[in-house]
């Protein structure tokens, strides 16, 4: 009954349109005519986030893809604290993509930060029409009545959600509710263990490899080991002999190559099968445009790169007068690999393709586009394919892109059939957008401990210009990244470089290299000076509290007075200023970053010319924290991940084809090197920031200033077991 | 194409596959057991770890043919509705992030303790190593395993 309800709102919606505030809210329709009249209704649909139970409870729909950051959990408590319902009272649902909710996508660690203050109003907005509809009953006025613990009172009058949300759901909305006193967060906050934790630890199907639908086949795909050729011809005689193969064809890669490249599909009835029957499928493949034979030429190419005029982002004062002027002048190059994002769960995808309708179901970080890709292969109209999106065995960047969803679309769309796409881990290789590879290099002039001038160039495999979007310096260079702003004279110049690697959004996309090299050029420099590297950045940020004007992803500007207070933390929290331990060497970095402000230091050992990561501190102000448990892993999680890709990760090349394309070649971070991460959150009253991304970066500069401390030289590039140090 | 009886969480089951076919696959899509996961196919990563006689195994890389009367125990099977120690030690810890590699950790961590009750460091090390956590929550593993242990882990 209460489904049938929901749904007829839905349809009406959709014939009337909602006005733009409605939206923002999540609202639908009210004054429905028809209502629940059993006590025991479920999910009555106050807005798109809220539900409420006859019994008192609610359902609570997490708007966003989870992929491991904690949104499943955090944006519901959002909703829950300004509904005024206990948290044990709300099941939380995973939504399906909704126009009503604004956009639903993992990236950026922006779930937090672009959703709090709406999310805020949608859950107050829910508890003002329970208030009013008991206002309305009891005859009171709404001063009167007040909520705790899921129930609404006034005096001896008291009725919880379930009763009044009938009435409720046929009132007006406030657009502008009341929203609670901070201090009186019951939920934020406080911390909460993830909603799917039982799920996970007791193997339940969460996970878009964990999905079926009724009738589907399988399908893998053949990739060729040179990234973007193209298939000229292909053999499946062979694999065709395999009992239970369907079929085998060409995938046409779109123009776009992040939308979906040239491949072929093994069509089977079971998994294993097509798996197999690709070993037997011989394709012939043409070289690409921007064919990249090895690390070397890759290498030579950055090096014409840096020296290039680039494009300038970014002028202060006079860089080259300062540099005339003064001799005392420091010069280092550093250069990042391209990194794989090897998240856990490989891509899958289900597509359902009919006559005119589309069901998706999978992984992904950004469900809409998915539905857009769809529309473009079939020509189906967008408001006939829908998308179910599960939780996300890691994303990183790497499911902000479709390409698999895409196949699986032009699969089932060829076949006619239901189909569940799955790559296997060499796929996953020979199919990733890596994190770009890039080239900085930095000149400086000092005087005394002063830096006067800097001139950076950076050369990137831009994604920008893989993609085909501008400007092509996008996120690959930070025209506003501390130090710019804080040197009298101050230039930065970006030269992009198109190759056949394909290239994407990784953890941080950019601010990931660009943070590295900075801050170990900034060591360098400290280094020089003689002065602690610590004081060497303050002195830099100054005294005064500043907000310098930012214009990427974090801005508009960012507070010397919270960046001083975590780079405090950590020098405070981890005995910087007391003697290293033996055999300890460590290494600072602290930083702004898209927002939350990072601190770092990390401690190594060094045994016979192998560094092993001792323990590291972090400091992190991302204002207000929702959910401190989840935050902390977070920023675990993050440090964790960078010491994985510090150490060991990159793209080695032979002949154009990647020599990892397993994890025996590809090493990853094990327990036996994983060290202790203290993580010191400041407690704050500011707007709420991200958390998933803010970590990763900081950990590299920090990381490889105590290696070269400990070692006696500079190492000036990633990772280190280029160098022999692991 | 052969068919094949197993012993699965305690019970007997007959599928009908090729004698090639890996553990996972036939957990996964013949018995519709999704709890053991696909990372590598190659023994490398441990997302497909299973029980075999008790004894931890990467199941993408045990055929069924070499299965025979050995029991097999998947993470649904560890416990009913996850109250094996090891389980309720990683909720306490909310050791997940993202959760795809953690039935692996979990059954590697119960095989481990199912011998080693009070494992050191260095034990946890050797026997957690071959699972990888992309997301990084080895920290909390490491705390999950010992609170685990503290709490009589071995509760096979
Ligand atoms: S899937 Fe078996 S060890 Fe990776
Ligand atoms: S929790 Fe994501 S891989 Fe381990």
């Amino acid at each position: 009954m209460s489904n049938q309800l929901t749904t007829n709102r839905r349809t009406f919606l959709k014939l009337s349109g909602t006005a733009g505030g409605g939206l923002i809210l999540g609202f639908n329709l009210y004054g429905c005519a028809t209502l629940p009249s059993d006590p025991l209704f479920t999910a009555l649909e106050i807005n798109a986030f809220i539900l409420i139970n006859g019994d008192g409870t609610a359902i609570i729909r997490a708007k966003n893809p989870d992929i491991g950051q904690g949104v499943k959990t955090s944006l519901p408590m959002i909703l829950a604290e300004e509904l005024d319902l206990p948290w044990e009272k709300v099941i939380v649902e995973q939504a399906e993509l909704d126009s009503r909710m604004g956009s639903q996508f993992a990236g950026g660690s922006t779930g937090v930060k672009t959703n709090y203050d709406n999310l805020r109003k949608a859950g107050a907005a829910v508890r003002d029409v329970l208030v009013r509809a008991a206002a309305n009953q009891w005859n009171v006025p709404i001063t009167e009545i007040k909520t705790e613990d899921g129930f609404v009172i006034s005096g001896r009058k008291k009725l919880h959600y379930g009763h009044l949300a009938e009435a409720a759901a046929q009132l007006e909305v406030n657009e502008n509710p009341p929203l609670k006193d901070p201090q009186d967060f019951k939920i934020i906050g406080k911390s909460k263990s993830d909603v799917d934790l039982q799920k996970i630890v007791t193997g339940q199907p969460l996970f878009g490899l964990d999905q079926e639908i009724d009738g589907m086949v399988y399908a893998t795909v053949l990739k060729p080991d040179v990234f973007g050729a193209k298939l000229r011809s292909f053999d499946a005689t062979e694999a065709l002999k395999i009992e239970g193969i369907i079929d085998v064809f060409e995938i046409e890669g779109m123009d776009n190559p992040t939308r979906m490249v040239d491949g072929v599909a093994i069509v089977a009835d079971k998994l294993w099968t097509a798996f197999k029957a690709k070993k037997l499928v011989k394709a012939n493949w043409s070289n690409p445009r921007g064919y990249i034979a090895s690390n070397r030429q890759l290498m030579a190419d950055f090096k014409k790169g840096i020296n290039a005029k680039g494009e300038v982002l970014r002028e202060d004062g006079n860089v080259d007068s300062e540099f005339r002027s003064n001799n005392n002048q420091i010069e280092a190059t550093y250069d990042v690999p391209f990194v794989s994002h090897s998240q856990m769960e490989p891509m899958n995808f289900i597509a359902d393709v009919r006559e005119n309708e589309i069901d998706l179901t999978g992984p992904t970080q950004t469900p809409g586009s998915a539905a857009g890709l769809a529309n473009m292969i079939t020509g189906i109209p967008r408001e006939n394919i829908k998308v179910k999106f599960t939780r996300i065995g890691g994303g990183f960047g790497r499911r902000l892109g479709n390409d698999y969803a895409s196949e699986a679309v032009f699969i089932s769309h060829k076949l006619k059939r239901p189909v569940k796409l799955v790559w296997n881990r060499e796929n996953d290789f020979l199919g990733d957008y890596y994190r770009p590879a890039g080239c900085y290099h930095f000149k400086a002039a000092m005087e005394g401990s002063k830096l006067t001038a800097l001139d950076v160039n950076i050369c990137t495999t831009s994604r920008y210009l893989y993609r085909g979007s501008s400007p092509a310096h996008g996120t690959e260079a930070f025209p506003d990244q501390q130090p710019a702003g804080m040197v009298p004279n101050f230039r930065i110049a970006y030269t992009p470089l198109l190759t056949n690697i394909p290239v994407g959004a990784l953890r941080t996309p950019g601010m990931n290299a660009t943070t590295f090299a900075y801050q170990c050029f900034m060591d360098e420099l400290a280094q020089n000076a003689g002065k602690d590297p610590i004081d060497f950045q303050l002195e830099m940020i100054g005294e005064e509290d500043r907000d310098m004007p930012y214009s990427d992803h974090g801005g508009p500007s960012y507070n010397t007075t919270r960046l001083r207070g975590v780079i405090n933390r950590v020098r405070q929290e981890s005995g910087w200023d007391q003697p290293a331990k033996d055999g300890v060497s460590r290494g600072f970095a602290g930083q702004m970053v898209f927002g939350t402000y990072v601190a770092c230091v990390v401690d190594v050992r060094n045994a016979n010319g192998k560094i092993k990561v001792d323990q590291v501190h972090i400091a992190a102000d991302c204002g207000r924290v929702i959910n401190p448990i989840g935050a902390e892993a977070q920023i675990q999680g993050g440090v964790t991940d960078a010491i994985s890709a510090a150490l060991y990760e990159s793209l080695e090349l032979d002949r154009g084809k990647p020599k990892a394309q397993n994890f025996d070649q590809y090493q990853k971070l094990r327990m036996k090197d994983s060290p202790d991460v203290h993580v010191h959150l400041t407690d704050s009253n500011e707007q709420p920031q991200g958390l998933g991304e803010p970590s990763y970066p900081i950990l590299f500069p920090a990381l490889v200033n105590a290696v070269s401390r400990s070692i006696g030289k500079r190492v000036r590039e990633l990772p280190l077991k280029k160098h022999g140090l692991v | 194409m052969a068919n094949f009886s197993i012993d699965v969480n305690g019970e007997s089951r007959q599928v009908n596959v090729d004698p090639d076919t890996p553990m996972l696959w036939v957990l996964r899509d013949e018995l519709n057991l999704k709890g053991t996961k696909f990372g590598c196919g190659i023994a490398q990563c441990g997302a497909c770890t299973i029980h075999l006689n008790g004894e931890a195994v990467r199941s993408c890389s045990t055929p069924i043919s070499a299965i025979g009367n050995a029991s097999i125990t998947t993470i649904e099977g560890l416990s009913e509705n996850g109250s094996h120690p090891v389980q309720e030690a990683w909720m306490e810890e909310d050791v997940p992030q993202c959760g795809y590699c953690q039935a692996g950790q979990i059954m590697s961590a119960s095989a481990m303790l199912s011998k080693i009750p009070n494992p050191t460091e260095a034990d946890i090390h050797q026997n957690m190593s071959g699972n990888i956590c992309r997301c990084g929550t080895y920290p909390r593993i490491k705390k999950a395993i010992m609170r685990a242990a503290e709490k009589g882990g071995n509760n096979e």
